[in-house]
């Protein structure tokens, strides 16, 4: 058995050295013109983190609207509105998923063992699209567009822009798909691939099949638009922000923190293909590109999937207690995200099977509301954590763990805060969705500024995991271990940063899905 | 356990392959033929729920009378032909017959531009314009959005094209020409299938 982990002669190596990946040229150059995976990682990383402070203050400013009924902060109703649209669709396409891909771009390739990503150059593509849709999707809200805008011609701008966000995550997940099944080094079979590498396959194959859909509604809206009608039937659009389809932000982020786990618990996961397969039920719930319409809130089917979707939640919490219990845990700000994720994740999905109980007539209350602030809560601390935990070698730099814990104490304080509010008040109070004016019974307001407060520290977390980054960069190059947690996969076995090419020595087979760990054992 | 291997090294096994990138391109065209499936079902299905709240509200989705059946039948007919073609073009790259190549890739991008000529004609004998109505709005969607699928095939194509008059590709070598074929392929089975509900279901055989 230890045949095989031992390690191959110099000579031997030299042969077998991986495809050369040339380095990129120094300065902005390099940047503008980088197809580096690992970069294109960190620049994902970071503006998603900006946009999602940009998003995090519109829904602050959203909330706090609400915290009195007939309050005017936005002067008019169709400005109001347009922020209520822009706040969702930027954090979860602008901010949460390119957040996970950009994790995923920098280490799905190292944790495979492939010298590159699949399409180096589509997904620096994809990156520059992404920025640029993004920028223009929020320009097209400043200049009086967006669904419910004025101007028309800034309105179609609004749906080009998002149809080009879109077709970016599109181009991006296809590259990281092809790299988890067309480029793993020797011996990983699917089974044996890392938790986080198989998430992203499961989480990304149905993201795929799930934002074009999304873009053919913008499609069809931009058309009927642009030749004279009104945009209609925003249902259209929010379904990918409503559960079950919601749940598909979950999956990476579940994966992160089955990589968290047990590394810092100092153990093994019991059952690796459980775990696999919990990411699998997890995706599959998540399927909801069909449940478009309101009609459909009655269907057997929507409401067997709302509850269903508990499962894959409790089991997870399950497989990583037990690891947890059975390990010696390391505290770090890595786990404290970890374990965050997958508890907003079971109070998300429980919410969510409430929701989908159609004689508790939830729909259409700030329940809703409640619901996605649990699940893009789990989604924030999953990124979040990640960037954290691959800090080394996204960054070349280990983050500060102060500024770890308190991202997470606001991220999570945040969700909860804001959910807690919306979900009370859904649920006690009928209170509608973005309602301006209400009936103030019941501790409505009070329940509201109790959702903005936690949107004002979902706002403080960006903020610091943006400062998180920002003194990584100036750490840069200082020194920092190859691999400072003890990690299991082969992501750890290479430099911090890693080079061009990712491996400077040529990777022995993979006979497990925990590499570093059988041949610690083994040593 | 591992000492005796590790301290002698002839004993070692020599080191796994290098990472290798198995079917890279044809993997990658999977993917993305997944995506455009998504796209034109997601497409079919705005057209469809669009279709059933104008009959259920008692309306008239289209007048039958106008849509230009045998003109469509045309176009999407030589799209399915050119199918052949391109699979044709991968067969003859597999015989090394470059000869072949050449003229298949030449009639799947003569066949190809076909199409969007009928397809553009086929749009002026409707007599409809984007922002007409419903059926207009939503036929429009899906066709042109399938014609820019179509376009990002013959752009696929020429690629191909230069690269097997550069030489570069052979029987061992036949990936990118496959992943060239699996995706126009897609273009023109989805095309039949936007024929089949849009023009055909409407009209009725031309």
């Amino acid at each position: 058995m230890a045949m095989t982990e031992t390690r191959p002669a110099p000579a031997e190596q030299a042969e077998a050295l991986p495809v050369a990946v040339p380095a990129d040229p120094p300065g902005i150059a390099g940047w503008l013109s980088t197809s580096d995976h690992k970069r294109v990682g960190r620049l994902y990383v970071a503006t998603s983190l900006l946009f999602l402070l940009v998003a995090t203050v519109v829904g602050a400013v959203v909330a706090i609207e609400g915290t009195q009924s007939g309050l005017d902060v936005f002067n008019d109703a169709t400005s109001f509105t347009q922020a209520v649209r822009l706040y969702p669709e930027a954090l979860v396409l602008l901010a949460a998923l390119p957040l996970l891909i950009g994790l995923a771009t920098t280490v799905v390739p190292l944790q495979v063992g492939s010298p590159e990503i699949a399409f180096p150059r589509g997904s620096a593509t994809a990156y520059w699209l992404y920025l640029v849709s993004g920028a223009v999707l929020i320009g097209s809200y400043l200049a009086d567009g967006g669904p419910t805008g004025a101007s028309r011609e800034a309105a179609d701008l609004w749906a080009l822009a998002l149809i080009g966000v879109l077709l970016a995550h599109t181009i991006a997940l296809v590259s990281l798909l092809t790299t988890v099944l067309a480029m793993r080094t020797s011996g990983m079979t699917l089974l044996r691939a890392p938790a986080f590498t198989f998430s992203t396959l499961v989480g990304g194959s149905l993201l795929l099949l799930t934002l074009p859909v999304l873009a053919a509604r913008l499609v069809t809206m931009y058309v009927s638009h642009h030749f004279g009608a009104d945009f209609t039937g925003y249902d259209g659009i929010s379904w990918a922000w409503s559960i079950p389809s919601i749940y598909l932000l979950a999956v990476i982020p579940a994966g992160v923190a089955l990589e968290v786990v047990p590394v810092l618990a100092r153990n093994r996961v019991r059952a690796h293909a459980a775990t696999l397969t919990v990411l699998g039920l997890l995706g599959v719930v998540g399927v909801g590109a069909w449940a478009q319409r309101p009609e459909t809130f009655d269907d057997l089917l929507y409401v067997a999937i709302g509850l269903a979707a508990v499962l894959p939640a409790l089991a997870l919490l399950g497989l990583l207690g037990d690891t947890l219990r059975a390990g010696k845990p390391k505290v770090a700000s890595p786990l404290a995200f970890a374990v965050g994720t997958v508890l907003l994740l079971l109070l998300g999905a429980v919410a969510g099977a409430l929701l989908s109980i159609e004689p508790l007539e939830l729909h259409g209350t700030t329940w809703e509301s409640g619901v996605f602030h649990l699940i893009v809560g789990a989604a924030l601390l999953g990124g979040i954590g990640g960037t954290f935990w691959w800090a080394s070698k996204l960054h070349g730099a280990a983050l500060p763990e102060g500024a770890g814990f308190l991202a997470f104490l606001a991220v999570l304080g945040g969700s909860v805060l804001r959910a807690a509010g919306d979900l009370i008040n859904g649920i006690s109070n009928d209170l509608p969705l973005n309602a301006r004016e209400f009936d103030t019974d019941g501790g409505t307001e009070a329940l509201n500024a109790l959702a903005a407060a936690g949107n004002v520290l979902l706002a403080v977390g960006a903020l610091v995991a943006v400062l998180g980054v920002l003194a990584a960069l100036r750490k840069r190059g200082t020194g920092v271990a190859d691999d400072p947690w003890g990690g299991h996969t082969l992501e750890w076995a290479t430099t911090s940063p890693p080079a061009a090419g990712n491996f400077d020595d040529p990777l022995v087979a993979v006979t497990s899905p925990t590499p570093l760990l059988a041949d610690e054992v083994n040593a | 356990m591992s000492a005796v291997a590790t301290d002698h090294a002839p004993l070692a096994l020599p080191p796994a392959a290098p990472a290798t990138r198995r079917n890279v391109a044809l993997v990658g065209t999977t993917f993305a033929i997944a995506a455009g499936i998504a796209l034109v079902g997601g497409l079919l299905a705005a057209y469809f729920g669009a279709r059933q709240d104008v009959v259920d509200a008692g309306g008239e989705w289209v007048d039958k009378a106008t849509i230009p059946n045998v003109g469509m039948a045309v176009a999407y007919g030589t799209l399915l032909l050119s199918a052949f073609t391109a699979q044709w073009a991968v067969s003859a790259i597999k015989l090394d017959d470059r000869r072949q190549a050449y003229v298949a890739v030449g009639l799947t991008l003569l066949l190809g531009a076909a199409f969007l000529n009928a397809l553009s004609f086929g749009w002026s004998q409707l007599g409809a314009a984007a922002g007409d109505g419903g059926f207009a709005d939503h036929m429009y969607a899906v066709t042109v959005a399938h014609a820019l699928l179509v376009v990002a095939g013959i752009v696929l194509l020429v690629v191909m094209g230069f690269r097997v008059i550069g030489g570069q590709f052979g029987p061992r070598n036949s990936e990118f020409v496959a992943s060239a074929a699996a995706f126009w392929h897609f273009t023109a089975i989805a095309g039949a299938a936007i024929w089949w509900s849009i023009w055909f279901l409407e009209g009725g055989p031309g």
